[in-house]
C-alpha cells in the first residue's frame, strides 16, 4: 500500500485511492463537486485543485490523482485558496443566485463552499446566460438548467448506474446545458438519486419540493424495509413528521442509492390504511384491553394455535414472538409464511429492488435454522385445510392474503401497521409502529443485520411490535424480556447461534453479516487439501 | 538569408497532378514504405528518435519518443494499437495541413503506413475537420488509388502486412484538434478532452494504445526513412532539427505557406518570404505560432529565429503550429484580442468550469473595452480571469485562451488602459492572479 | 407541450427511414470502427445530406440505427456547429470572421453580402435561397477574406467576386469553383 503525504501528514492507503479519499482519512476535506465515490471520475469542476509538493507536477486535481509512493500534496497554501476562490467565481458566473426560492438552499455546495472558500466581492458587469427553467424531466424530478454547474454527475449516474442514459450536456461553451432529449422523460425507478447527487439546485425532487427548508429537518439513520435489500437511509423529519428519505451510504448494501418506491414509502406512515387503534371484534379498543383479549383467545383456544412469524417484522419482534410462544404456549405451532402480500409493490430488478418484498426473510431463515420446529407455508395451508387452527397469531404479514384464505373458522390476532385481509378478518388487532417509529434490526438478503433507529414517535396507539410482544407475553404469564429493542436483541444474540456475539454497538452504522451455519462435511479430499495448503 | 531551403514536405508540391498516384510514385512516393516494411518496427522508431523530429501540431513533443510510449505487445495484451492522424487543423492562423493533403496526399498515406508499422497499428484514421470535405474527397480518391495498387489494406506490397487507413470527418469544433478531444470525437461522442492520465499512448481511442500525430509530422516520416536521421539533423538547429511549414497571414504582401529550415530568422520570413508589410506601414505585433501563443513586439520579432527555443527565449512565446499572423500599425489591438476571445468563447467545449465560464467572461469584457465601455477595473478582472484559467483546466485550451490575453496585457498595456481612458498604472502587475 | 425539455420550433420530418442502399452503406462505415457509436458523425453527415438538416425525427433515427440513446445523438449534434439543428436556405453562406480574415477585411465582406442579399446575419433570403452566417476560422487564413458555401471554399474575396458568385448561384449557373487557387501554396501579392 502506497504512503502519501497530505499537508505534511503521512497516510497509507490502498493503491488506486485518490487524494480526496486519502485526505478524508486524515480528516482533511478537499472540496469537490463532480467527484462522487460511486461514479467514474470526470475532473471537470476543478474545485479539488491542490498543490503538488513532491511526486508530480502541480497544481492538479485531487480526484484524478491516485496514491503512489512519494506523492505529497498541500491543500493549505495561499495558491490553493486562490484557486478555490477562482473556481467559485467561475461556477457562480452564470448561476442565477436564486437561493431564496431554491430547494437546495441549506444543503447546496455552492453556498457551503462560497462561505468556506469564496467570500469574494462580485465583479460581474455582464449579463448572465439564460437557460431552461422548471423543466419536467420525470415523475419525481424537476430541472432548472440555469442552476447547473455541468458537473455531469447525473449524466454519469444514468450511464453507469441505471444504464438508461437520458441526461446529457447539450451545446458547448457557457451555453452548455443539462437536459434530456426533447419530449422524453426519465422513466427509471431511481430518479430520486439524481436529485441527491446534484450538488446544486439544478435537479430537485418534486415530492419534497417546497415542503420544508432543510435546515429545520432532523436526520435519523434507519433502514428501508420495503424489500429484502435493506437500503440504508436517513429519515428527515421535524416534529414527528417525516418529510423525505435520503439514501445513506453503505458500500456493502446500497452504495449511495435507493429506489423511488422506498424513498416515498414513508408516506404510508400517515396513510389511510395505517392501523392506529387497537380493535377487538371490529370495535376500537384500549390497547391494554386488546392485549388482554388476545391473551384470552390464545389461552382458551379450543383447537390448535398457529403462531405466524413476520417476514417484514424486525428480528426483535420475531424473536420476542418465538420466545413468548415457546415459554407460554407449549402446544402452539410456529409457522413462517414466505411470499409477498397481495397488492404489494410488484417491481423488481437485479439492482436494489428485490423481488422479495419482505425486509427480514433472512432473519426468519436464521430463526428457522435455530428452531427446526418452525413449520413452513405448506404446513400452515395443510393445517388450515384440516381445520386444525382455531386461533392464529400473526405478526405483521397479511398471512390470509398470502395464502388466499378467508380465515373462516379461525380467530385471528393481527399485530401490524397496515390494514389488510388479515387485519380485516382479525378478532383482535394490535397496532404496530412503523419501522421508522422504532429501534429495531432487520436482516437483509445478504444476511446483513442492520439497525434502524427511531426517527419519530409511533403514531396513534401503536407501539413497536417487540413491545407489543412483551405486553402479550406478560399477559400470558411470562414476558419474553423485550423491555427494549436492545434487550430483545441481546436475548436474541445470546440464544440464536448465527446472531452470536452481535450487539447494537457492534452492528454500528453498517450492520454485520450473520455467521454462516457450519458447512456440511465434504468428502472431497482434494478440496480439503487445497484449503489446508 | 542565404541558407539552403531544402524541400522535404513540399518536394512534390506544384507538380502537375501531384495528388495522383502515378505522379507521386514517379517522384518517389511509397519507396520509403517498401524499405520501411523490411525494417524492424523498433528500427523505424529509432530513426525518428534520432532525427529529432518534433510534433508539428503545436506542442513540439519529440515524435520518436511519443511512439516509444506505446506499451510493447507483451504488456498490452490483445489490445490493438491505433494510429490517428490529426488533420483537424483549426488553430487560427494555421492552414498548412490542407495544402499538405491537397498537394501530396500520398505522402500522408505513406507516412501513416510507416508510422502504423512502427507502432504496431493495423488501423489508422485520418481525422479531418468538418469544413475540409473537399480535402477529404481528394484524400479519399488518393486512398482508393493506393488501395487499388495494393499499398493500403491487406498484404501491402506483398509483404503480408495489413494496415487499413480510413478518413473521418469532424463537424465543426476547434477543440477536436486537441488530441484527446479528437479521440472522443472519433469514438462518436462530443469532442471533449479526456483526463490525463491515462495518456493516449497507453489508453487512447477505445481505451487502446493510440498515437496521434499531426499531418505535417507524418509527412516527414517517408523522407526520414529515405534519407536517414543524420540528413534531417543537418537541417535546422540542434534542438529543432529539420524544416517546418509556416502559415503566414495578416498584413503582409504574400500570405501563404512556406517551408523553411527551423532557426530561420523571423524578420527574414517576414520581409523576404512574406514580401514584407504593405507600403507605408510599420510593424505593430506578430503572433508567431497560431492564435494561442503569446504575442510578440517588433523588437522581439527582430531578434527571434523560427524555432522552438528562440521564440521562447526571446519573447516567452511558442513556435506552436507555425501560424504566423502579422499585424501592422493600423491594427486595433483591443479589437484584435476581442476577436480572438470571441473565437475561444465560441469554441470552449464547456466541460470544465474555468474555461467554460472564463472564456465567455473574457470575451464580454474585451467587447466592452473595445467599445470604450470598460474601466481599468475591468482590465484587472480580465487579467485575473486569464490567470485563473491558465493551467487549471483539463486540456491546454484554457491556457490557449489565456495566453493571448496575458501577453497582450503585458506587452501592450497602453492600448488597453488607453481604451479605458487612463494611463497604465505604475503598479500594473500583469501576472498577479487572484479573485478578490 | 408544457414543461418538456427545450422544444425549439421543430416542424420535423415526420417518420424517416433509410433506403436499403443507405443501410448497407451505414453498415460498411460501422465496420471501420470497433464500435457502432463511432459512426455517429459519419451517419449524422449522411442524414444531413439526405434530409437537409437534423430534426428530432432524424436524430432519433440515427440513435436507433447506431444503438444509442437519442439524448446522446442530440448531445453530439449540439456540440458541432456544422450539424444543422434548423433548416437553412438552399445555399448556406458562412463567412470567416476570425483574426487573420478580419485583418484583411472580413467585416467589409460581410457588410457587402448583407447588402447584396438584403438580409441580416442569421437570416434567410425570402426566396429561401441563401442563409448568411458568420463562422470562426476555416483554416484559410492566408487566402482571406473567405467564405464557405456549403462544402466549397471561396477565397481572396472582393465585393466584385461576391457579386459574381451570388449572381451565378441565383441564375442557376454557378461559377466554376476557385480550385486552382487552392492548388497553390503561396499566393500572389494582394496588392498586385
Amino acid at each position: 500500500m502506497p504512503t502519501v503525504k497530505i499537508d505534511g501528514i503521512e497516510v497509507e492507503v490502498p493503491a488506486g485511492t485518490n487524494m480526496i479519499e486519502a485526505a478524508r482519512k486524515v480528516g482533511i476535506d478537499i472540496p469537490h463537486y463532480c467527484y462522487h465515490p460511486h461514479l467514474s471520475i470526470a475532473g471537470n469542476c476543478r474545485m479539488c485543485l491542490v498543490d503538488v509538493e513532491a511526486g508530480g507536477r502541480g497544481p492538479d486535481i485531487a480526484c484524478n490523482m491516485m496514491a503512489r509512493d512519494g506523492l505529497a500534496i498541500r491543500t493549505d497554501t495561499p495558491q490553493v485558496a486562490t484557486m478555490r476562490r477562482a473556481t467559485m467565481e467561475f461556477l457562480l458566473k452564470n448561476h442565477p443566485l436564486d437561493c431564496p426560492i431554491c430547494d437546495q438552499s441549506g444543503e447546496c455546495r455552492l453556498q457551503d463552499y462560497y462561505m468556506e472558500y469564496g467570500q469574494y466581492e462580485s465583479r460581474l458587469s455582464d449579463p448572465k446566460v439564460t437557460k431552461h427553467k422548471r423543466v419536467d424531466i420525470g415523475d419525481h424530478l424537476v430541472l432548472d438548467a440555469e442552476r447547473c454547474i455541468a458537473c455531469s454527475r447525473c449524466v454519469r449516474f444514468g450511464d453507469e448506474i441505471t444504464g438508461t442514459g437520458e441526461l446529457r450536456l447539450f451545446n458547448r461553451t457557457d451555453h452548455t446545458e443539462i437536459g434530456i432529449f426533447p419530449g422524453a422523460r426519465i422513466q427509471h425507478d431511481y430518479q430520486g438519486n439524481l436529485a441527491d447527487i446534484c450538488p446544486v439546485g439544478a435537479i430537485t425532487n418534486k415530492d419534497f419540493r417546497f415542503t420544508k427548508r432543510v435546515w429545520y429537518l432532523k436526520e435519523t439513520d434507519a433502514v428501508c424495509t420495503e424489500c429484502a435489500t435493506g437500503c440504508n437511509v436517513r429519515v428527515c423529519h421535524q416534529q414527528g413528521q417525516v418529510f423525505r428519505l435520503l439514501p445513506r451510504r453503505n458500500d456493502a448494501v446500497n452504495k449511495s442509492w435507493m429506489c423511488d418506491h422506498g424513498r416515498q414509502a414513508f408516506e404510508a406512515i400517515t396513510g389511510l390504511d395505517r392501523l392506529l387503534r387497537a380493535r377487538v371484534q371490529g370495535q376500537p379498543a384500549d390497547l391494554d384491553d386488546a392485549v388482554a383479549a388476545a391473551a384470552t383467545l390464545l389461552r382458551e383456544a379450543g383447537g390448535g394455535v398457529a403462531v405466524v412469524l413476520g417476514h417484514s417484522a424486525s428480528n426483535e419482534a420475531n424473536w420476542a414472538l418465538l420466545k413468548l410462544t415457546r415459554d407460554n404456549l407449549p402446544n402452539a405451532t410456529v409457522y413462517a409464511v414466505a411470499g409477498n402480500d397481495p397488492g404489494a409493490w410488484d417491481r423488481s430488478d437485479d439492482f436494489l429492488m428485490d423481488a422479495d418484498k419482505n425486509a427480514n426473510s433472512a432473519g426468519i431463515a436464521a430463526l428457522m435454522a435455530h428452531d427446526p420446529a418452525i413449520r413452513d407455508r405448506s404446513d400452515l395451508v395443510q393445517a388450515l385445510a384440516d381445520g386444525d387452527v382455531d386461533v392464529m397469531l400473526v405478526l405483521g404479514d397479511d398471512v390470509l392474503g398470502r395464502l388466499g384464505a378467508d380465515g373462516a373458522g379461525v380467530r385471528v390476532i393481527h399485530v401490524g401497521s397496515f390494514r389488510c385481509t388479515t387485519s380485516d378478518a382479525a378478532t383482535v388487532v394490535l397496532p404496530a409502529a412503523h419501522p421508522y417509529e422504532q429501534d429495531a434490526t432487520w436482516t437483509n438478503r445478504d444476511r446483513r443485520v442492520q439497525r434502524g433507529r427511531r426517527a419519530i414517535h409511533p403514531a396513534g396507539d401503536s407501539e413497536p411490535a417487540w413491545a407489543l410482544m412483551e405486553r402479550l407475553g406478560a399477559a400470558l404469564g411470562k414476558a419474553p424480556g423485550a423491555t427494549s429493542a436492545a434487550a430483545a436483541f441481546k436475548s436474541l444474540a445470546s440464544s440464536v447461534e448465527s446472531f452470536s456475539g452481535m450487539t447494537y454497538q457492534s452492528l454500528g452504522n453498517g450492520g454485520a453479516v450473520l455467521a454462516s451455519p457450519p458447512s456440511p462435511p465434504t468428502d472431497d479430499e482434494d478440496a480439503l487439501e487445497t484449503i489446508h495448503a | 538569408m542565404d541558407v539552403p531551403k531544402p524541400r522535404i514536405l513540399t518536394r512534390r508540391w506544384g507538380l502537375e497532378g501531384s495528388h495522383t498516384l502515378a505522379v507521386a510514385r514517379k517522384h518517389g512516393a511509397y519507396e520509403s514504405l517498401r524499405k520501411a516494411l523490411t525494417m524492424e518496427p523498433s528500427a523505424i522508431t529509432q530513426v525518428v528518435k534520432d532525427s529529432g523530429l518534433r510534433g508539428r501540431g503545436g506542442a513540439g513533443f519529440p515524435t520518436g519518443v511519443k511512439w516509444g510510449f506505446v506499451p510493447p505487445p507483451e504488456k498490452r495484451g490483445d489490445k490493438p494499437v491505433y494510429l490517428i492522424c490529426n488533420a483537424d487543423e483549426s488553430e487560427p492562423g494555421t492552414f498548412k495541413d490542407r495544402y499538405c493533403i491537397w498537394n501530396d496526399p500520398h505522402a500522408l498515406i505513406e507516412g501513416c503506413l510507416i508510422a502504423a508499422w512502427a507502432i504496431g497499428a493495423k488501423t489508422a484514421y485520418i481525422y479531418l475537420r468538418g469544413e475540409f470535405k473537399f480535402v477529404k474527397d481528394r484524400l479519399d480518391a488518393a486512398l482508393a488509388e493506393a488501395r487499388e495498387a495494393g499499398l493500403v489494406g491487406r498484404n501491402i506490397l506483398g509483404t503480408g502486412i495489413d494496415i487499413d487507413v480510413w478518413t473521418h470527418l469532424g463537424a465543426g469544433a476547434y477543440i477536436c484538434g486537441e488530441e484527446t478531444a479528437l479521440l472522443s470525437s472519433l469514438e462518436g461522442g462530443r469532442g471533449q478532452p479526456k483526463l490525463k492520465p491515462p495518456f493516449p499512448a497507453v489508453e487512447g481511442a477505445w481505451r487502446c494504445p493510440t498515437i496521434v500525430n499531426n499531418v505535417e509530422t507524418l509527412q516527414v516520416v517517408p523522407w526520414l526513412i529515405e534519407h536517414g536521421a543524420a540528413a534531417y539533423r543537418a537541417i535546422g538547429t540542434e534542438k529543432s532539427p529539420g524544416t517546418k511549414l509556416f502559415s503566414c497571414s495578416g498584413h503582409i504582401r504574400r500570405p501563404g505557406v512556406y517551408e523553411l529550415p527551423l532557426g530561420y530568422p523571423m524578420i527574414e520570413l517576414l520581409n523576404d518570404e512574406c514580401g514584407g508589410l504593405h507600403d507605408g506601414r510599420t510593424l505593430k505585433a506578430v503572433i508567431p505560432g497560431g492564435s494561442s501563443v503569446p504575442v510578440m513586439t517588433p523588437d522581439e520579432v527582430a531578434r527571434a529565429t523560427m524555432d522552438y527555443e528562440s521564440i521562447n527565449e526571446v519573447a516567452g512565446s511558442y513556435l506552436g503550429s507555425g501560424g504566423f499572423i502579422v499585424m501592422d500599425d493600423r491594427t486595433d489591438l483591443v479589437a484584435a484580442l476581442a476577436n480572438l476571445l470571441r473565437f475561444y468563447a465560441h469554441e470552449s467545449c464547456g466541460q470544465c468550469s474555468p474555461c467554460r465560464e472564463g472564456t465567455g467572461w473574457m470575451h464580454s469584457i474585451l467587447q466592452r473595452l473595445a467599445a470604450g465601455e470598460a474601466t481599468e477595473f475591468d482590465i484587472a478582472t480580465l487579467r485575473d480571469v486569464a490567470n485563473n484559467i491558465h493551467s487549471r483546466t483539463i486540456c491546454f485550451f484554457g491556457a490557449s485562451a489565456a495566453m493571448p490575453v496575458q501577453s497582450f496585457l503585458k506587452k501592450f498595456p497602453e492600448e488597453f488602459f488607453g481604451r479605458a481612458g487612463v494611463d497604465v498604472p505604475d503598479d500594473w502587475q500583469p501576472r498577479a492572479a487572484s479573485a478578490k | 407541450m408544457a414543461g418538456a425539455f427545450p422544444r425549439p420550433p421543430d416542424q420535423g420530418h415526420g417518420p424517416v427511414s433509410w433506403t436499403d442502399e443507405e443501410q448497407a452503406r451505414i453498415e460498411e462505415i460501422c465496420a471501420r470502427y470497433p464500435t457502432r457509436k463511432s459512426a455517429t458523425l459519419p451517419v449524422l453527415w449522411m442524414a444531413q445530406r439526405k434530409w437537409g438538416w437534423l430534426s428530432y425525427d432524424v436524430m432519433k433515427l440515427v440513435a436507433e440505427t447506431l444503438g444509442q440513446p437519442p439524448s446522446e445523438v442530440y448531445a453530439v449534434a449540439t456540440f458541432y456547429t456544422m450539424l444543422k439543428k434548423q433548416p437553412t436556405g438552399t445555399y448556406l453562406i458562412q463567412v470567416c470572421h476570425t483574426l487573420s480574415c478580419q485583418l484583411v477585411g472580413a467585416e467589409e465582406i460581410i457588410a457587402h453580402l448583407k447588402k447584396k442579399l438584403g438580409i441580416e446575419e442569421g437570416e434567410t433570403t425570402p426566396d429561401g435561397m441563401f442563409t448568411l452566417m458568420r463562422v470562426e476560422c476555416l483554416a484559410s487564413c492566408g487566402s482571406g477574406p473567405m467564405m464557405q458555401i456549403d462544402d466549397d471554399y471561396y477565397e481572396q474575396l472582393t465585393p466584385d467576386a461576391i457579386d459574381a458568385i451570388i449572381d451565378g448561384l441565383r441564375s442557376g449557373q454557378p461559377l466554376p469553383l476557385p480550385r486552382p487557387e487552392v492548388n497553390k501554396w503561396t499566393f500572389r501579392s494582394l496588392e498586385s
